[in-house]
Formats: structure tokens, sequence, C-alpha cells
């Protein structure tokens, strides 16, 4: 059962390990406390398999039969014995493969290895019904599970897993159905509301064309100095909100006094739309630069703050209470429980102030500046180039897109032990 | 028999960790709605014993743990540890402090450092060893507890009856003189916490120090304690004081003997009036 839909390469590999003994009725294959090198295979036959007390299986007789696996204490790592008693009870022929071999042939393929012994695994919880040799289990697993693999080989890990789910394809399959309404919707059907728009080969000429009928693709300087702009605005304002705005947070869920003086004044600015701040930032700021940043950072820090504040009154008030009574002092806690218990609700609010900073972005370079991709889309507007605006918009989006999955990156390699955990739960 | 003999003699020669609750008293005042949650409960626990708390869930076990830990205030009363007072009437809350260290209900080691790191953690932050002293130390004594192999893991990729081993490993990193249990098995199916129980009693042997352990499990309270207060339900104080007379160490056999039955038919009647009048009050409340 442990082999099943493994590739044939790989099973071949397995199968040349193997050697084909005879037992007679009545043979004892193996008794409790033998050295368990070899794992076994029934071919044919019948035989007995008791598990010994101390293992606390809750049926620890079973009969086993063609087809059936047994002697997996060879693959555990703490019992170079035997936990079982395994006696035939016919005539009986069995495939032998040793288990130091069997785990070295399946490194060699690490992938379908993992599955194998994640099989092996469930056979031992489920079909021997040992309830506590989880441990021992465990280690199974980790001779080349997740739990091995650290920072970047992680990430590594369960893109490969993303690859080989469906996942990839239903993506594709949504962008293609996206795409293919455009397209029908403005250029074959003509709908209403719809044909005024640029269909999709329109945009896509335009984008790719080295002459573009106006003036900007994948050709002019134009175009890369436009998205250049944004980015660098954008990570300006996002670097400095979140170098701001998680401290602050930190501070807010960690102090109650600190937070009584600030949060009220917080929650009155929190709601202030970035555009309604833009002739502030205009008074304030003499240069459009720094008024523009200035707008992006705004709605930036404050998602940032908001979001640390509820991670830190996310963390459950029991790790608080084990650190200090482990004798942490409360700058330890702090730094020990309260900021990573918090990584997580930073993380995920690090991702919305990145899609916010592009939203403030935008708006704020549609009022002033003289380049980015806001300033593309509100220009291509009032000048009719309506292509153009496509082209900004979509540039937007996968721009957006990248910063984002930067972030998610970045989360991934400082919080291990959630990715770990994920990554073991086949995410 | 030499196994008893010394976890007797070890016994007889704790001479730390005693708890004395003298009077204690709390009420917890929500808008002026006065519930007295402990009422007068006085109650000696004897240096290097097991004594299981037992009362039905919500009866204000876990206030007794909390006034001791060091989490919460008490009302008046005081509570001594080895004679020196942890708070009174004039210092209602006691300082919190590696000598009471307390295994929570559903577990509190830290998700994001490794077995290893929560083990060390203690003697770290206290300044009382290195870190490459802690980390050894670790190692050592997770080896000794039999969790050679999960040390780099962290604690969600191991199963819960191993987190619950590190967390007790994790405590007596720092030599506490006593350990506080919140029902700590209570999440896990009946199998793995027969395998808990026992290796808690084996830590136990190795590592003499006062177990104040709460449940509402009447079986598991027999089974592991030298003895067993039943409290009584809202406001809550010891109702009943059961000597466990089954020698130490025990093993699961314990559960089929003669005793352990005779103890449990003694005991169960008073649990369950306890438990009936908590249901009551839960009725009414609702």
């Amino acid at each position: 059962m442990p082999f099943q839909v493994v590739s044939d390469d790989l099973l071949r590999k397995v199968a040349a390990l193997g050697r084909r003994v005879n037992y007679e009725k009545g043979a004892l294959i193996y008794d409790v406390g033998d050295k368990a090198d070899d794992i076994y295979i029934i071919v044919s036959g019948q035989v007995e398999h008791t598990l010994e007390p101390t293992a606390q299986a809750r049926r620890p007789v079973k009969r086993l039969g063609a087809g059936d696996v047994f002697g997996w204490a060879a693959l555990l790592e703490k019992f170079p014995h035997r936990l079982a008693k395994a006696v035939c009870e016919e005539a009986t022929e069995i495939v032998r493969i040793n288990g130091d071999h069997l785990l070295r042939t399946l490194e060699t393929d690490p992938d379908a290895g993992d599955v194998v012994m994640s099989r092996f695994a469930t056979m031992i919880t489920r079909d021997y019904t040992v309830p506590d040799l989880i441990a021992q289990l465990r280690r199974i697993h980790r001779r080349m599970h997740a739990s091995d693999i650290q920072g970047m080989d992680l990430t590594l890990f369960r893109f490969r897993q993303w690859i080989r789910s469906p996942r990839p394809y239903l993506m594709l399959m949504g962008f293609a159905l996206f795409l293919g309404f455009w397209y029908l919707a403005v250029e074959v059907l003509k709908l209403p509301r719809f044909r005024e728009m640029p269909g999709l080969t329109t945009v896509v000429k335009e984008w790719i064309s080295p002459n573009p009928t106006y003036g900007l693709s994948i050709y002019t300087p134009e175009y890369y100095k436009h998205i250049g702009v944004s980015v660098w605005r954008v990570a300006q304002a996002f670097m400095l909100a979140t170098l701001l705005g998680v401290p602050f947070g930190l501070f807010l869920g960690w102090s109650k006094k600190f937070k009584e003086y600030v949060f009220p004044v917080f929650e009155l600015l929190r709601p202030i739309p970035v555009l309604a701040w833009v002739p502030l930032a205009i008074v304030m700021f003499i240069a459009t630069e720094s008024a523009v940043i200035y707008l992006t950072f705004l709605a930036a820090f404050f998602t940032t703050s908001l979001n640390t504040m509820l991670g830190v009154e996310s963390i459950d008030e029991s790790y608080v209470r084990a650190a200090y009574c482990l004798g942490a002092r409360r700058w330890q806690v702090f730094l020990h429980v309260i900021a990573p218990g918090a990584l997580p609700f930073i993380f995920t609010g690090l991702q919305i102030s990145m899609g916010v900073s592009w939203f403030s972005l935008v708006a704020a370079e549609m009022v002033s500046g003289q380049y980015g991709l806001g300033y593309v889309i509100n220009t291509s507007y009032t000048t009719v180039r309506y292509p153009t605006i496509f082209i900004g918009m979509i540039t937007l989006g996968f721009v957006g897109y990248a910063t984002s999955a930067l972030v998610r990156l970045l989360g991934d390699y400082l919080m291990q032990w959630r990715t770990r955990e994920l990554a073991l739960g086949g995410q | 028999m030499a196994a008893v003999t010394r976890a007797e003699a070890l016994q007889a020669s704790a001479t730390r960790g005693a708890i004395t609750l003298d009077n204690v008293v709390k009420i917890y005042d929500p808008d002026r709605a006065a519930v007295m949650a402990v009422d007068h409960c006085s109650l000696d626990i004897r240096a290097g014993e097991i004594c299981m708390i037992v009362g039905p869930s919500g009866c204000g076990k876990t206030t007794l743990l909390n006034a001791i830990a060091g989490f919460h205030e008490i009302t008046s009363g005081q509570i001594l540890l080895d004679g020196e007072v942890l708070c009174c009437s004039e210092k209602p809350k006691a300082e919190p402090g590696s000598d009471r260290i307390v295994v929570f209900q559903n577990g509190a080691l830290f998700p994001w450092k490794t077995n290893l790191e929560n083990v060390a953690f203690g003697p770290i932050m206290q300044g009382s060893l290195t870190k490459a002293g802690a980390k050894e130390k670790a190692l050592e004594m997770m080896a000794d507890a039999g969790l050679a192999g999960v040390e780099h893991n962290y604690p969600g990729e191991v199963s819960s009856g191993v987190r619950r081993r590190v967390e007790i490993v994790r405590a007596l990193m720092n030599d506490p003189k006593v350990l506080l249990l919140d029902e700590p098995y209570r999440a896990l199916d009946s199998l793995t916490k027969s395998v808990m129980h026992e290796a808690l009693l084996e830590i136990y042997y190795k590592n003499r120090v006062t177990i104040f352990f709460i449940t509402h499990d009447l079986e598991e309270a027999i089974f592991l304690g030298h003895r067993v207060a039943i409290m009584t339900t809202r406001p809550c104080k010891p109702k009943k004081i059961l000597e466990v007379d089954i020698p130490h160490p025990r093993t699961y056999s314990v559960l089929t003997s003669k005793r352990f039955r005779e103890l449990m038919e003694e005991t169960t009647e008073s649990v369950h009036e306890e438990a009936l009048k908590a249901f009551d009050a839960g009725e009414k409340e609702g």
C-alpha cells in the first residue's frame, strides 16, 4: 500500500532492492526485540502479526495477507528492534527489503519519498492502531520532510508543491476566462457600455508595438521611467510606514496607557481619505515629490499600525504569563513574546499596506507630478489616448502584484514556524 | 522494590516546595455584583507531593492556581511558599517567578521558537546560564525525558503529547520548587492521556518537585496524586481530602487494583454531588 502511485522509475529501483523468501507454515519470521533490518511485503500466504503490549496498540493482533506490508520498525529511527512477533499461518512468500537501503533509494527522489513515508505513517497509525508512536512516526517523516528545509529552500519546496497541485491551472483558467470575456464583450459582441472601450487586441498591439500610436509601449524608455518612478515612490513610502508603523503599533498594543493617549486621535485621523489630505500635503511640502510620498505614506502607516496593534492584542495571554513564570522581565517579554507573536498579523497588515500604498500613490500622482503610472493614466485620459490608459492600468496590476508577492516571501522567511506548519500540511 | 524505596526516600527528603493556603478569599467584583470564587480556603500542600485538586469546571480551582502563580490578586488571607509570604491582604498579588511554574491548559510553548529554544528560554531570560550553556543543558534534559529528535522542530510540528512533555521539561529547566498544572491533559484523547500520565510520573520520580495539579477527572487524580483535595463548587474550598495510600512508583496496573476501585467508590459520590450543584448553579445563571 505505501508504494501505490509512485513513478515507475522509483518503483523499479525499490523492486530491485527486494529479495524473495519462502517461509513454511508455522515459521517465525521475527520476534519482539529482534534486530529490525528489513521491511516485508507479502506476495502470497498469511501472517499473524502481534504487537507487544508496551506499543499500546488498540488492536495488537492483526492477520496479514497478500499485498500487506509489515516490519516497519526497520524505518523507525529510535527502534532498531522489533516491536512485534510475526508468524506464518500458512506457507508464505515474502519480499524483504532492507530499511536503510529503502530510505536511501527514496532519498534519490525526495518528493516521492515523502509520499511513501507519510503513507507508512498513516498505515502505522490506522492499520496497526498504535496511538502514541506519533513521536517516532515524526522521526520517519523528518528524514526528509519539510522540517529539515530552511529559508529559501522551504519556499522552493512550497513552490514545487504548488506547481504539482491543480491550483496553477485553475489560475490560468481564471485569466483565460477574464481575457476571453474582455475580447468577446468589446470586439466580437460589441456590448453596450463596452463599445467605447479599447479591445484586448488593440491594447496588446499598442503595448508591444515598437512604434506605438500613442507614444507608450514596452519599447519606449518613458514606459520604464514611469514604472521606476512609481516603484521608487512606493518603496520609500512603504519603508517609512513600516519602520514607523510597526513599532508604533507594538506600543499601542503593549501599553494600555499609551493607547489611551494616542488611539482616539489615531482613530479620528484614520478614516480621512488620502484625497482629502492633498491640499494640506501641497501646503506642507513645497516639492511635489515629497508631497506624493507623504500621501502614499499616510495610508500605509495607518494600516500597518492598526494591524500590528491587533496582532499584539491577539496574542494568547498564556504566552505572556508563561514568559513571566520563566523569569523574563518586561522588556524581554516584549522582545521574545510580543514582537514575534504579532508577526502573522503584522505581515497581513503589510500586504494590505502595500496595496493601499499603490492605491494612494496613483491618487496622488493623478493630482500632481510629472511621472509615474498614475500620471500616465490621468494624462492619457485628458488627451484621449485610451489604449495607453489600459497599458497603465495593467502595468499597475502587475507591479502591485509583484510587490505584494515580495512582502509575502519576506513574511515566509521570517515566520519559518508557520511556513513549516503550512508545508507539512501540504500548502 | 529498589525503585520504590528510592522514590519514597526522595519524597521523605523533599524539603522545599511546601505551599500553605491560609484562609484565602477571592471575590470577583464585576459591576458590583460580588461573586465569591474562593471562600476561606485553607490547604497545606506538603513539600514534594503530588496534590490533586478536583472539582467541576468553573468551581474556582484555577483562581487558586492564578493566585499562587501571581497572575491574580487575592481579596484576603495569605499564601506561603516554604514559610515565606507570597501574597496576603497587604500585598494581594504575588510576583510571578521561576520557583512556581505553570503548565497551561492549552499549552503555552512559544510557537515561534523551536522546542530547544523553548526549553532553554528560562535560564537565558534569568541570565543564570549563558545561551550556549542553556542549550547544552536543554539538550541533556530533553534527551533524558525521551525527547531526543524533536529539538529542532517547532512545537506546531510535533504531536500534542510531545508538546506537553516539552513544556514540562521547559519548566523543570529552572529547578522550580512547585509545578502548577492546570488541566494539562484535558484536550488529549484517553489513550494519549494514559501515556502522558506515565511520562509525568517518570519525570516526577527523577526530578522531585511539588506538583499542584488541577483536574476534573477523578480517575486521573487518584492515579497520580499522593493526596486528592475535592473542592466544593463556588465558592471553592476543600470539601474532603483523600490520602491515596497506593505506593509510588505507580504504573497503569494500579487502575485495575482493588484499592484503586475502593478509593474511586469512596469519592465518586462527593464529586458527583458538587458537579450537580455546579450544574444547578449554571442553570440558574443561564
